[in-house]
């Protein structure tokens, strides 16, 4: 109930009183802000308790959390720990029987914290003195110049980490190192390709692929998710010494520059062995070259099986031929027109060293004598449009999807213009370029029945899928045609008794850096299958600069050099292969009963 | 004389006025600082002079600061309430221009012998200021729309400049006291309740629209709220800090690994170790008993706050002593909440313990004016 400020009946008996009625308004005001002081008190109780409240239900909260965390055993997060990343191991490469490739090895790098060190002088003539490539007074400065860490080492052997021990030194400090180790030194080298350092730390370093399998599947190799099982090749490590034995040894003999031989199964697309002459050791890499006119072919960093893009030459011939027959132009028996020289416009095509198979020349006599010429007549019945779509179907046009870093990058060179004169040219290997590894592939193709897989260097699982781009006719017909060229051709050499080695024989001129070709510098190529009438292997082998002197006169065709080397590898390899020699029954003496 | 006169004649004066201080504030003041100076002795692994004997310095001349404001009657401070803010308020744009920039948030001001943060000026001239304002304000009109927009402003518009700088942590406890000094006016409940759904249904909306076509944030914006919500998703990164201080707090289990016996703060697994974290390195060593028992200490200091402020019938006063307790509460209750990985981190020190001047002294000034508020109430 609501006092009025001035009541009538008070301020009227006031009156009469004689008193001021202002004090009884006076008086009430007072009282009313009494009550609203009153009221405003208890809100601001009722308020403060409200807080209060709050206040302690988050007390309550944060201290149920306290010791909920205080009874809770603590876990490291193993994952997030620092240079858990670096530490990670690397994946071994393997063969495909699981030998060892490539591995880690655990060693110590060595540096030094100058603060620590009791007498720099002495420690870093001692250190010269184990390893004599660093310098003592260098190492001296670094050491007083008041830096407190300093790099001595990043790989150190146990003998020196020993001798190192011995200084004593206590600035002297080891860092455990996992440092890439490849076992069989050379041995595939160029597959391989090789590794380095990448982030640094004291305790590990990264360790990153730098060329070959090692960068090309760097994420594999390091995927912590693979969880450190092996990456397996295609390679076999012996038939891959073996290999590399026999084209080494042919280098020296046909006194090549180099040399690559690539053996595939052509079934599956794997790659079994794969060199390169000159070649180097991994667990060296040396420095790439610096000279900016120098060819990259000097280098023995480069993998002449990927790198090496070449007109290839006559081993061209047979794709002509085997699309003309596809395409119902041509059988093996078809007489065509061989008459050297021929003449287109205003080019002239000879053969080689001006021989004249003609007049007329049976389709497999042309590849058994190698006739440009008759190669020429067949390709323009083919014509450009479907040579450039076969020749794209068997993989020349596109880099080789090998898994190696070199791979994408040793792109084909094809004319830019593919008037009539080119379809003459590449019929028989001129004009374009491409890798041995493209040419082995290519083969492959024939080698199994007409269809073309690509190539790996991952161990595979069963045969590959791949794209038919010729009947299995037309592949049956062409492997006699190459089988012929061994037997009665231009590549005799390259018969290896019981395995029935077909092939093609290349012999192109090396061009010249300033354009055109040198007069005698060639480059020899034998492409081969075996055994010829159900291939299981296609093996190319190509040499550079080769000059056969063994005769009387220097030879540079493929028959007198790269042809002998490929029937030697052969010869060694397949045995190893498991290949069982196939005895021709034919040319055997046989026994007859006696009647008695 | 007025019944308000009446009562004001019963202050103490002069020296007298030390034996009516809030004496039981002022011990526990000293206990929790002086744990703070010991945790930093034992961070330093044992060293004097790298934090504690600094951090000792300060608390000292804290102290003698907040005598002196407790000394000077609590109506001269409320007479100067608005001029504060006023200069707080300007020194905050200062800033905003012409600041020295620490930590990569520009807050700074350089002064030659001292280096001051405008922020944590306003912390308490804001309490001060809207603790004038409802005081001089008819009681009828606290809950008017247009009188409730004034106290907004007033919280609002420093929050932003400290935001800007940037800094969440101040600009978060500034928003809070200021709510809490309205809330304790007895502004209605209904406001609160509008601002709290709004803000919960901007949220909802920003959240719930995320992946469809009309999602109101970029991705990546939404990828930083999800590591500032949850930091254990990046741990290098943002939620480093929090991973080690719950490792801090369970290696100390119940009664801790000892004085000067803990290894996580002190091998340098904590950056912050000594400012914001520092409460782990006091979990880490004396265990849940240490951890809770100075949970206790600061539960006594706002205790004796919210009675003494129930206790005083000067509205100023006691909206005061409100608002320095409440600033005080949630930079415990945040900071705790942030090294427990239950909030964000966001940069709050915990009071009187982690090593800085700045904030030390504006904490004992705040608690100064609760002891001025205390000794001159009305009898």
């Amino acid at each position: 109930m609501r006092t009025p400020l001035r009541p009538l009946t008070r301020i009227l008996l006031a009156r009469q009183r004689g008193e001021n009625p202002d004090l009884i308004e006076r008086e009430n005001l007072d009282r009313r802000h009494e009550v609203l002081r009153e009221k405003t008190q208890v809100r601001a109780s009722a308020r403060l308790g409200l807080l209060a409240l709050a206040f302690g239900c988050a007390y309550v909260t944060i201290g149920v959390r306290m010791g909920h965390l205080a009874a809770s055993v603590p876990v490291e997060p193993v994952a997030s720990a620092r240079g858990a990343e670096i530490v990670a191991q690397r994946a071994d490469i393997v063969d495909r029987e699981g030998r060892i490739l490539a591995t880690n090895m655990t060693t110590h790098a060595l540096y030094a914290h100058p603060k620590d060190m009791v007498d720099p002088k002495g420690t870093a003539k001692k250190l010269a003195e184990i390893f004599p490539d660093l310098d003592a007074a260098a190492l001296e400065r670094r050491f007083t110049d008041g830096r407190s860490f300093v790099w001595v080492r990043k790989v150190l052997s146990p003998e020196q980490m020993q001798l190192v021990h011995e200084i004593g030194d206590p600035g002297l400090l080891f860092g455990p190192r996992e440092m890439r180790l490849y076992p069989n030194g050379t041995l595939a080298a160029h597959v391989l390709g090789g590794y380095s350092f990448g982030a640094e730390g004291v305790h590990s370093a990264e360790v990153i692929g730098t060329a070959g399998v090692e960068k090309a599947m760097d994420a594999r190799l390091r995927d912590p998710a693979e969880g450190g099982e092996p990456l397996e090749l295609s390679l076999d490590l012996s038939v891959q010494a073996t290999v590399e034995e026999v084209l080494a040894g042919g280098i020296a003999m046909m006194n090549a520059k180099g040399g690559t031989a690539i053996l595939m199964d052509v079934h599956t697309g794997e790659v079994l062995a794969m060199a390169s002459a000159p070649t180097f050791d991994p667990n060296d890499r040396p420095t790439p070259l610096v000279d900016k006119n120098a060819e990259p072919a000097d280098s023995p960093l480069f993998n002449r099986g990927v790198q090496g893009v070449y007109e290839l030459g006559s081993t061209f011939k047979i794709f002509a031929v085997a699309q003309a027959m596809e395409l119902g132009l041509v059988n093996p028996n078809t007489m065509v027109d061989a008459n050297a020289p021929m003449t287109w416009g205003k080019h002239k095509i000879k053969e080689f060293e001006g021989h004249n198979y003609g007049p007329l020349l049976s389709v497999s006599d042309v590849i058994a004598k190698s006739s440009n010429v008759g190669t020429a007549h067949i390709a323009l019945m083919v014509g450009p449009l479907r040579q450039q779509a076969f020749l794209k179907s068997l993989g020349f046009f596109e880099p080789t999807p090998l898994e190696l870093i070199e791979a994408p990058g040793a792109k084909p060179l094809i004319p830019k213009r593919w008037p009539e004169i080119v379809t003459i040219t590449t019929s028989y290997g001129h004009g374009m370029s491409a890798s041995p590894m493209h040419l082995a592939a290519a083969y492959t193709a024939i080698a199994n029945g007409g269809i073309y897989i690509k190539p790996t260097l991952l161990k595979q699982t069963g045969p590959a899928k791949g794209v038919r781009v010729m009947s299995e006719k037309v592949a049956a017909e062409s492997r006699k045609m190459l089988r012929r060229v061994v037997t009665d051709g231009t590549a005799s050499y390259g018969e290896v008794e019981g395995y029935e080695v077909a092939g093609k024989t290349g012999t192109a001129d090396k061009p010249k850096k300033s354009g055109g070709y040198y007069k005698n510098k060639v480059i020899n190529t034998f492409a081969s299958m075996f055994p010829a009438s159900a291939p299981r292997y296609v093996l190319i082998v190509t040499l550079d600069e080769p000059i056969n002197t063994l005769g009387s006169i220097p030879r540079r065709t493929a028959g007198w050099t790269a042809v002998p080397v490929a029937a030697e590898m052969i010869r060694r390899v397949a045995p190893l292969l498991g290949l069982r020699p196939k005895v021709e029954l034919a040319n055997q003496p046989t026994l007859t009963a006696a009647k008695n | 004389m007025t019944f308000y006169d009446n009562r004001l004649k019963q202050v103490p004066t002069g020296l007298r006025k030390v034996l009516y201080l809030n004496w039981q504030l002022v011990v526990l003041i000293v206990a929790v600082a002086s744990v703070g100076i010991l945790m930093l002795y034992s961070i330093a692994g044992g060293d004097f002079d790298i934090w504690a004997r600094r951090q000792a310095q300060v608390f000292a001349a804290g102290l003698v600061l907040m005598f002196a404001v407790a000394f000077v009657p609590i109506w001269f401070w409320r007479s100067m309430a608005v001029a504060a803010y006023l200069l707080a308020f300007a020194l905050l744009i200062f800033v905003e221009f012409k600041g020295k920039i620490g930590m990569g948030a520009q807050r700074w001001i350089d002064f030659g012998v001292i280096q001051f943060q405008p922020s944590e000026m306003m912390k308490f001239t804001l309490v001060m200021v809207l603790a004038a304002y409802y005081d001089w304000l008819d009681n009828k009109r606290v809950s008017r729309p247009l009188w409730v927009l004034m106290p907004v402003l007033l919280t609002v518009l420093p929050t932003i400049l400290v935001l800007m700088q940037p800094n969440l942590g101040t600009s978060l406890m500034l928003l809070l006291g200021g709510a809490t000094v309205m809330f304790a006016a007895g502004v209605s409940l209904w406001y609160f309740v509008a601002v709290a759904s709004l803000a919960g249904g901007a949220i909802a909306g920003v959240f719930l629209t995320r992946g469809t076509p009309w999602q109101f944030l970029h991705d990546y914006q939404y990828r930083r709220i999800d590591t500032f919500l949850d930091p254990t998703a990046d741990p290098l990164g943002a939620g480093y800090n929090i991973i080690q201080a719950k490792i801090a707090l369970g290696s100390g289990g119940w009664s801790g690994k000892g004085f000067m016996q803990g290894t996580q703060s002190r091998l340098n697994f904590l950056p912050e170790k000594h400012t914001d974290f520092i409460f782990t390195t006091l979990a880490e060593e004396f265990g849940f008993v240490g951890a809770f028992s100075l949970l206790v200490l600061y539960a006594l200091i706002i205790g004796f706050c919210l009675v003494s402020a129930l206790q005083n019938r000067d509205r100023f006063s006691s909206l005061l002593i409100i608002g320095v307790a409440a600033n005080f509460f949630f930079y415990i209750a945040v900071n705790l909440s942030m090294v427990m990985g239950m909030a964000p981190v966001v940069g709050v020190p915990l009071p009187l313990l982690s090593y800085g001047g700045s904030a030390m002294l504006v904490i004992l000034v705040g608690f100064g004016l609760v002891q001025s508020a205390h000794v001159h109430r009305p009898r």
